[in-house]
């Protein structure tokens, strides 16, 4: 007999069938892990066991709070500026014809460039600690933002801005009423990205340039083998990008009347 | 003397006799050394508070020459003004409103804020453009959906909300291009009677490019027909219906007339 097979969108019903099959997968791969470090299948100075780890964010937690707030602000600072230059820059070049058509194809190649690879010289230019690593990041921030940000206020019809023409607005109005919230979407699709990548940028940026935040705390306790130490710093690191980009998203969504059409990049 | 009258309002007779006139109107569309002649020597006068309508096959240039009126093209040669104004001066004063076939209703806008954007684009007072805009939203028939966002809608409503919008400046000019072109056919001639009725409220001047002969004629003092390549107009039919026109013109025995008319002129 052929049992029927369950509903394709949803084992389990409601918000429980959302939460509970990446939750008990979480489960399972942290059982299996805790298995595989008890047996000795998975060598303890690669992978210790979850216990080993998890103690790390009780009896370790100042260092890691002190380590993680510097990597949060480094990136908080940077994801703002970085984005809100970017807003600005694009409204102003898409405003002014000549700016844009002398500064847009260099904006264009100019993402093509690694970001990463200057800090070594920003360090050079604006000494070690906060400044080169907020500066690195709101750079790696800002060209995805401006780039679809450039998009986004390209993006009205015709019909939309004849509509504006016929009814006589300024520049400024058809700027604020038709081209920035149509370049919403864009700006949101940018947003998802550099909140990962402000993260990225802060962490290694760290490696070369800063004595603090969990980058350099990654790299001090892969140099003296202190894997416990190593595996909750990459943790925090990813629950930070995660909270980040979770906030993103709650932003997205209370401003759903503008981001509805918005493409994921 | 040219044989021009003092007039009531102080105006001129040239004005005074056309709210909207155009006179030997050309427009060369260049593109490298391709040269197309869109208009030729189109002249016509829509007096002020009657209503013409421009037909024509496709491409024959029935919208540029209403986009020459909204200030949207300039013209290669001659002149079009609105009550004795330039196009440009016109669109400065808001003396007409613009309703094409799509909406053109801002999707993040509710139906209420999007009725709203021609009085808020004149900084008109937020409480003063709310009372006008769901004043028009009433006219129009769409009291209700105030709060809805246009994706909610179905055509035919976005299209009464974008003649909403286009009332609410009170302009004496009504241009219209194709307004009911994306619609069906029975949504299309309910919303002819519903335009008749409001046409009749408002006063308005209105010049509406359609390719509905029937549509013409209900919306119509004057059907100017137009022939394509490069366009012209060919003849002009007035439409002897009067005001106070109703769902009953269709039965009287001059609609068909005009009807055959026009589609022999059409069709040569």
């Amino acid at each position: 007999m052929i049992q029927p097979l369950p509903r394709l969108p949803s084992a389990v019903p409601g918000v429980l069938g959302a939460v509970l099959p990446p939750v008990l997968l979480i489960a399972g791969l942290v059982a299996l892990w805790s298995a595989g470090a008890a047996q000795g299948w998975i060598p303890s100075f690669i992978l210790p066991a979850p216990g080993l780890v998890a103690a790390q964010f009780t009896g370790n937690s100042e260092v890691l709070l002190r380590h993680a707030g510097a990597t949060t602000l480094e990136a908080l600072s940077g994801f703002a500026i970085g984005n809100i230059v970017a807003v600005a820059m694009a409204m102003l070049l898409s405003s002014v014809t000549v700016l844009r058509e002398a500064l847009y194809p260099y904006a264009l190649v100019s993402r093509a460039i690694p970001i990463v690879v200057f800090t070594p010289l920003v360090v050079v230019m604006l000494g070690r600690g906060l400044p080169p690593i907020i500066a690195i990041v709101s750079f790696s921030v800002y060209f995805p933002t401006f780039l679809n940000m450039m998009r986004g206020l390209a993006s009205p019809s015709d019909d939309h801005l004849e509509l504006m023409h016929s009814l006589h607005a300024s520049r400024w109005q058809r700027l604020c009423m038709v081209e920035f919230p149509a370049a919403m979407p864009y700006l949101f699709a940018a947003l998802k990205v550099s909140a990962s990548s402000a993260f990225i940028a802060a962490l290694v940026t760290e490696w070369i340039g800063a004595n603090t935040g969990l980058g350099y705390l990654v790299v001090v306790s892969g140099q003296y083998f202190q894997l416990p130490q190593l595996w909750a710093a990459i943790f925090t690191s990813a629950g930070l990008t995660l909270s980040l980009l979770g906030l993103v998203h709650l932003a997205e969504h209370l401003l759903h009347r503008y981001t509805a059409a918005a493409p994921d990049l | 003397m040219d044989g021009s009258l003092p007039d009531p309002d102080g105006m001129t007779a040239e004005t005074a006799a056309g709210g909207l006139v155009a006179r030997d109107v050309g427009m060369v569309y260049r593109r490298g050394r391709e040269v197309t002649e869109a208009l030729t020597g189109c002249s016509l006068e829509v007096p002020r508070g009657s209503w013409a309508s421009l037909i024509g096959p496709s491409g024959c240039g029935k919208s540029t020459l209403l986009r020459i009126f909204a200030d949207l093209v300039h013209p290669t040669s001659g002149r079009a003004t609105l009550h004795g104004t330039t196009p440009a001066d016109a669109r400065a004063n808001r003396v007409f409103a613009l309703v094409s076939q799509q909406s053109t209703m801002l999707p993040w806008r509710r139906i209420l804020e999007n009725v709203e954007l021609g009085l808020q684009v004149a900084r008109v007072s937020p409480r003063e453009r709310r009372r006008t805009a769901e004043e028009m939203i009433e006219l129009v028939g769409l009291k209700g959906f105030e709060r809805a966002y246009p994706a909610e809608l179905s055509g035919g409503m976005r299209q009464r909300a974008a003649i909403a919008r286009a009332l609410t400046l009170r302009p004496r000019f009504l241009l219209m291009d194709e307004p009911f072109g994306a619609l069906d056919e029975i949504t299309r001639e309910k919303l002819n009677f519903e335009l008749l009725r409001i046409l009749q409220e408002t006063g308005a001047t209105l010049l509406l490019v359609t390719h509905s002969i029937s549509e013409a004629i209900i919306l119509s003092d004057e059907v100017a027909v137009m022939s394509a390549r490069p366009g012209r107009i060919t003849k002009r039919v007035p439409i002897g219906f009067g005001r106070d026109r109703d769902r009953s013109l269709r039965d009287d025995p001059r609609f068909a007339a005009y009807e055959a008319e026009l589609r022999h002129a059409l069709h040569g």
